[in-house]
């Protein structure tokens, strides 16, 4: 019995709560806008930071798995040898496939890279000491390293060989992209931490009054905070739902518009679908939208409620 | 009720607000603060409702030394009496009945609760007509009394008026005088700092005088009195 009351008596604290958090969201309509045009501006970069750095993983990720990794069989192994080989790696679970390149293609290979100085190579034919190889691709780019650990376990294998060089400048000036924007992001958050409490601390100086009259009938801190950490959570969510529309449409217009250059076509480029990102995306606008909203309130109230 | 031994308040300014301050106001007394402005007043009824920290001596409010009560618990001292000052400081976007009821949410009543209670210390106070209305439409002394209402509602043991006729004219001033005589005729303690002179010789209550920070007189049944 005792606990029942209890219960509804929470009930409604809870209810009163967030439905003054909800009022206050439309009574202070000036300092709900600005905050909401603050946040909108920098989710929406935000989000291009995101969408760059979500496309250069992308396109690093397929171009290190078409690449692939060469896996060199002892020169001396026999063809049958050579074979149990290749069915070794195909086993191996997150292969996605597994070319063969005989010692004959690897001799002719290497003829066409140096062109016009094939004496270098006479007489190889009779005697090719290039070894068979496999060139293994993944399905799952961060199984790598653990791939190429149980490739290397497999008898008879003379070396793997990585990525070439050009390959992994590449990845690394993608990484240096993945840096740079993970830095703006961090600054970002910061920053819209900031504008968002200083506009907080605006409506809650504008009802400075009004909280030093509650705190007169005996309301508890906590009791005066949380309406406001309500209004900070839902113009958050607000935010985050017009941002990821206004990305959405604007990603999918420059997706298309990209898809048709021929430039890009050349290129075999083309941005990843929104859809991929869609859910990451939602996540981190709600996270990012409710957490500087709450921290925003919190940080902008603790001065006024000295009283 | 209240007692304040040897309480002594001195600013971060230097100025000594309250001097070795010393009396025992008992349940159920009706008690003035008399004294210009400047005087102390203020302070006393701040260092009361521990807005103010005393620099030295100890105050005791319903037989607890509130001296060392943890901030935390400071809401809860504030529950056991109910407040009301000059500038009536009632929410604007709220009406009187939502004024009201809010200091009821805040203790955690329970809605049935608020739904009696609300109304009867509405009509209690004479506005029964007028729970729908926002503060902006009523007058000073409505106003006053939405105050008032919003004191009396949880029960508390005391009451505390800073100023509560300060931005009255003297017949409104009166009504809420005898209102508060009223609240003190049903057991509540009642302390009124002001300096409306006429109704404190005319009500014939203990007077309690401060001057420059220290209190200078303390009459069972005076009259104010400038000159000391």
């Amino acid at each position: 019995m005792i606990e029942k009351v209890g219960m509804t008596l929470k009930y409604n604290r809870l209810g009163y709560l967030i439905g003054e958090g909800f009022s206050n969201v439309f009574k202070n309509k000036k300092s709900t806008i600005a905050s909401l045009v603050i946040m909108c501006a920098t989710m929406i970069i935000f989000g291009i930071s995101y969408a760059i750095s979500e496309n250069v993983n992308n396109f690093v990720a397929k171009m290190e798995a078409d690449q692939g990794i060469q896996v060199f069989v002892n020169r001396d192994a026999s063809e049958e040898t050579i074979k149990k080989v290749g069915d070794e790696i195909k086993k191996i679970n997150g292969v996605s496939n597994v070319e063969y390149k005989s010692k004959e293609q690897a001799l002719d290979q290497m003829k066409q890279m140096l062109e016009d100085q094939q004496e270098l190579l006479a007489g190889y034919e009779d005697n090719n000491f290039f070894p068979a190889s496999y060139v293994v691709t993944f399905t799952d780019l961060s199984m790598n390293k653990q791939i190429q650990e149980e490739i290397s376990k497999i008898d008879n294998i003379e070396s793997i060989q990585k990525n070439d060089p050009v390959s992994e400048a590449l990845v690394n000036i993608a990484k240096g992209i993945k840096i740079v924007t993970t830095v703006i992001l961090v600054l970002l958050i910061m920053i819209s931490i900031f504008i968002i409490s200083n506009t907080i601390k605006l409506t809650v100086h504008v009802r400075r009054r009004e909280i030093s009259i509650m705190k007169y009938v005996g309301a508890t801190n906590n009791f005066i905070r949380w309406p406001f950490i309500v209004e900070g959570m839902i113009i958050g969510i607000f935010a985050g739902v017009i941002s990821i529309g206004l990305i959405g449409c604007g990603y999918v217009g420059i997706a298309n518009a990209l898809s048709k250059m021929e430039l890009m076509q050349k290129m075999n480029f083309s941005l990843m679908n929104f859809s991929e990102m869609f859910s990451s995306i939602v996540i981190v606008y709600l996270l990012l939208g409710i957490g500087i909203g709450t921290v925003g309130s919190i940080i902008s109230m603790r001065k006024y409620l000295k009283v | 009720m209240i007692e304040f031994r040897n309480v002594t308040k001195k600013y971060d300014t230097g100025t000594v607000a309250v001097q070795n301050a010393n009396f025992i106001i008992e349940k159920g007394e009706f008690a003035f603060l008399v004294g210009a402005s400047g005087s102390g007043k203020s302070t006393l009824i701040k260092l009361i409702l521990k807005e103010e920290e005393p620099t030295s001596g100890n105050i005791i409010i319903n037989k607890k030394d509130t001296t060392f009560l943890k901030p935390k618990r400071i809401p809860f001292l504030r529950r056991s009496m109910g407040v009301v000052f000059q500038d009536f400081r009632l929410l604007p976007d709220k009406t009187v009945y939502d004024n009201v009821a809010y200091a009821m949410y805040i203790v955690r009543a329970t809605p049935r609760h608020i739904r009696r209670q609300v109304p009867m210390v509405l009509s209690l106070v004479g506005l029964s007509g007028k729970a729908q209305m926002y503060p902006h439409e009523l007058s000073g002394g409505e106003q006053q009394r939405v105050a008032l209402a919003r004191a009396l509602v949880n029960n508390p043991s005391m009451l505390i008026a800073d100023e509560p006729t300060g931005n009255l004219d003297p017949e409104t001033a009166w009504d809420i005088m005898n209102l508060l005589n009223d609240i003190n005729m049903r057991g509540t303690t009642v302390v009124v700092a002001t300096h409306a002179k006429d109704v404190v010789d005319e009500m014939k209550k203990r007077v309690i005088q401060i001057n420059k920070g220290t209190i200078v007189r303390d009459d069972r049944k005076g009259g104010y009195d400038f000159e000391v």
